[in-house]
């Protein structure tokens, strides 16, 4: 018998004319590694949800179909009741933490299932020593790194063995040493796991068989090598190609000289020093943790250096890498107005160019994730600065996506200089004319 | 020290600042309280230092002003409208002391639960009410990701070279800053759900056993409350 069957699943979002899934059928075996593969918005997150059972009991909408996880048909047990049999682990980690120590977060679930409570402590210590993550039992789980957080969340889901485990691009946030250790651990646990991820090579590498979900329905679904064969060419793996480190030859925009920071005297850059030329990419790769995003941070002008000297020729534009930050306003057409002064007819031209012509006057909340990754590059985009800074632009953007943005900085390339902060090696194969790497070399000169 | 008894000694000072009309009481406890708040994290305890010192600063010098108690005039000013007549005496500033002084120290009683207790060790001891204590640890952790989330705003909006000035600037993020917590607490939930949350027959990890210093933390709370009582 199948672990898990969909069988003919319809289903619709509330408020949502178009179907988000349309008569999608599939079976999953016990002990299948599956990658879901698919552009945004193209119902993966919905497929994996119907199978955690959460889509229809706690998204509600319109479900016609089946899904049978385990035995348990999930129009009749919630999610909560199909905890032991499947678990997910979502995307951003911060929205998965409940507690404050690491030990109970891993303690949560298995308490929930009614665990004996002689098992749960043992139970949880395994889970964290199988992720590599014992050491952090006794931290508060404010103080861990991206990384480390989400391997606490794998081990709070590892801890309930599940036999379906459920990965919503669980290594977005991730550098590419954290990715392959996250998920060499899941596909290596016995279980049946269903991984979507942005980055194909991770999932392609690991699994047995793919599928590739589009507008809503499964438009591919085989062993892995006959896939890698029909795939789309934008989802086929490939080496990165290899950047070198010499700067380009334009005139210099910004310059960082020997520039320390710390926060709240922990040193984070020491004695760093980067310079940006017009007309050159630059991508900024490293382990996390490493600085990345800080040395970003100062070449923009948000954080002033301890030591150190920064020199700007130009107007800095940064992206955050969380998208969730460019929503303040009512309108998205508003949202990328504010770097222009309100200038509706620049932000408008900006919203087109990243594709979402014909959603101006929608609230910003109410884009997908995709959507608002791509709103927050047109809200910085739009100001066409001459110091472009974007720190990981491509996190839960799609290949096709990927390189449309790859092309579109290429083209306007010489218009400015730009830092593109990334742990996509493949992304920066494609961009950047050179890469400087952080957690390799004390100083990184340029 | 165990939670629950830490706990217990918090609310019996907070207690005991509210009950007691010894300023020098109420003052020592305050000062004994923000000591033991400077142990936490700078970054952590500066929103809670703030807000409670400013609260009761905002106290000491508004309260005399708007009041009108006492005969020993120090200041006599003009008429306001509504307000009436503005003036200080010495038993208003008295009386606004003192005031100040409790908001500061029920103020630094939360700050210290919210700062330097186990919160998941306070929520496991609760054998009854789980989910009101577990929503009440969660709305604790509030506060420091609403700091976070305002601050990842205003750099999102100063990357744009858009600059937030003011209070005006700052009151235009509240909205933003209220939806996002919203969408978290409906991820957050998702997240418990597909984890077994409310499911029936949960059980609960042992907790470790209380200390000599725990059962002395607890007997000390309950004396200081029936002695404020007392005295």
């Amino acid at each position: 018998m199948a672990l898990a069957e969909v069988d003919r699943l319809t289903f619709s979002y509330p408020e949502s004319e178009r179907p988000a899934l349309s008569d999608v059928s599939l079976t999953l075996e016990a002990g299948e590694v599956v990658a879901v593969l698919g552009p945004s918005g193209s119902g993966k997150s919905t497929l994996l949800r119907a199978l955690a059972g959460l889509v229809p009991h706690f998204h509600g909408g319109r479900f016609e179909g089946r899904v049978v996880v385990g035995g348990l048909d999930t129009r009749r047990f919630r999610p909560a009741d199909l905890a032991g049999a499947v678990a997910t682990l979502f995307q951003d980690p911060e929205n998965q933490v409940v507690f404050g120590r690491v030990a109970n977060e891993v303690a949560f679930g298995l308490e929930n299932l009614g665990t004996p409570p002689d098992q749960i402590w043992p139970r949880a210590h395994a889970a964290l020593v199988e992720v590599g993550a014992a050491r952090l039992a006794e931290r508060r789980t404010e103080t861990l790194s991206a990384g480390e957080l989400q391997r606490v969340c794998l081990a709070a889901v590892l801890a309930l063995e599940p036999k379906l485990l459920v990965l919503d691009e669980p290594t977005s946030q991730l550098d590419p040493e954290g990715a392959v250790a996250i998920l060499d651990v899941a596909c290596e646990l016995g279980a049946a796991v269903l991984v979507s991820e942005q980055r194909p090579a991770l999932p392609l590498e690991r699994c047995s068989r793919v599928l590739f979900v589009d507008e809503g329905t499964i438009r591919l679904d085989a062993p892995r090598d006959e896939a890698l064969a029909r795939l789309p060419d934008e989802y086929v793996p490939r080496e990165p190609r290899p950047l070198g480190e010499a700067p380009g030859s334009g005139e210099a925009v910004c310059r960082l000289e020997d520039v320390t920071f710390a926060y709240d005297s922990r040193p984070v850059l020491e004695r760093r020093s980067l310079t940006l030329r017009r007309g050159e990419v630059v991508a900024l790769t490293g382990p996390n943790g490493v600085g990345k995003t800080t040395l970003a941070k100062v070449a923009a002008g948000l954080l002033e250096p301890q030591s150190g000297g920064v020199e700007r020729n130009g107007r800095s534009c940064y992206l955050s890498q969380d998208p969730g930050r460019y929503l303040v306003k009512e309108r998205v057409v508003d949202e990328a107005a504010l770097a222009v002064g309100g200038n509706l007819e620049r932000a408008r031209r900006a919203l087109a160019e990243v594709g979402l012509a014909g959603f101006e006057h929608r609230h910003p909340r109410d884009l997908s994730s995709g959507e608002r990754e791509r709103l927050a590059l047109a809200s910085v985009l739009v100001a066409d600065p001459e110091i472009l800074i974007l720190d990981e632009p491509t996190r839960g953007v799609d290949p096709p996506r990927k390189a449309d943005l790859a092309a579109r900085l290429r083209r306007d390339a010489d218009r400015r200089a730009t830092l593109v902060v990334t742990h996509d090696l493949l992304f920066a194969g494609h961009v950047a004319d050179r890469v400087v790497s952080l957690g390799t070399r004390d100083h990184v000169h340029a | 020290m165990s939670p629950v008894p830490a706990a217990a000694l918090l609310a019996a000072l907070a207690a005991v600042a509210l009950i007691t009309d010894r300023a020098w009481v109420v003052a020592a406890i305050a000062i004994a309280l923000l000591l033991l708040c400077l142990r936490a994290p700078r970054g952590r305890r500066r929103l809670y230092l703030v807000g409670t010192l400013g609260s009761a600063l905002s106290v000491l010098l508004l309260s005399p002003l708007v009041s009108h108690v006492g005969t020993h005039v120090i200041w006599d000013g003009p008429r306001i409208p509504v307000i009436g007549y503005l003036d200080v005496t010495s038993e208003e500033i008295a009386a606004a002391g003192i005031q100040a002084l409790r908001l500061a120290a029920v103020g630094l009683a939360f700050a210290a639960y919210a700062l330097l207790l186990d919160l998941d060790r306070l929520l496991q001891a609760a054998g009854f009410a789980r989910r009101s204590v577990l929503a009440a640890g969660l709305a604790t952790r509030l506060v420091p990701t609403l700091e976070r989330d305002a601050a990842g705003f205003v750099e999102a909006l100063r990357g744009r070279g858009v600059e937030v000035e003011g209070v005006r600037g700052l009151a235009r993020l509240m909205s933003p800053l209220v939806a996002g917590s919203l969408e978290r607490a409906l991820n957050l939930a998702e997240a418990m759900e597909a984890r077994g949350f409310g499911r029936s027959g949960r059980t609960r990890a042992p907790s470790a056993p209380w200390t000599r210093l725990d059962r002395l933390a607890l007997v000390a709370a309950i004396l200081l409350v029936l002695g404020a009582i007392w005295l």
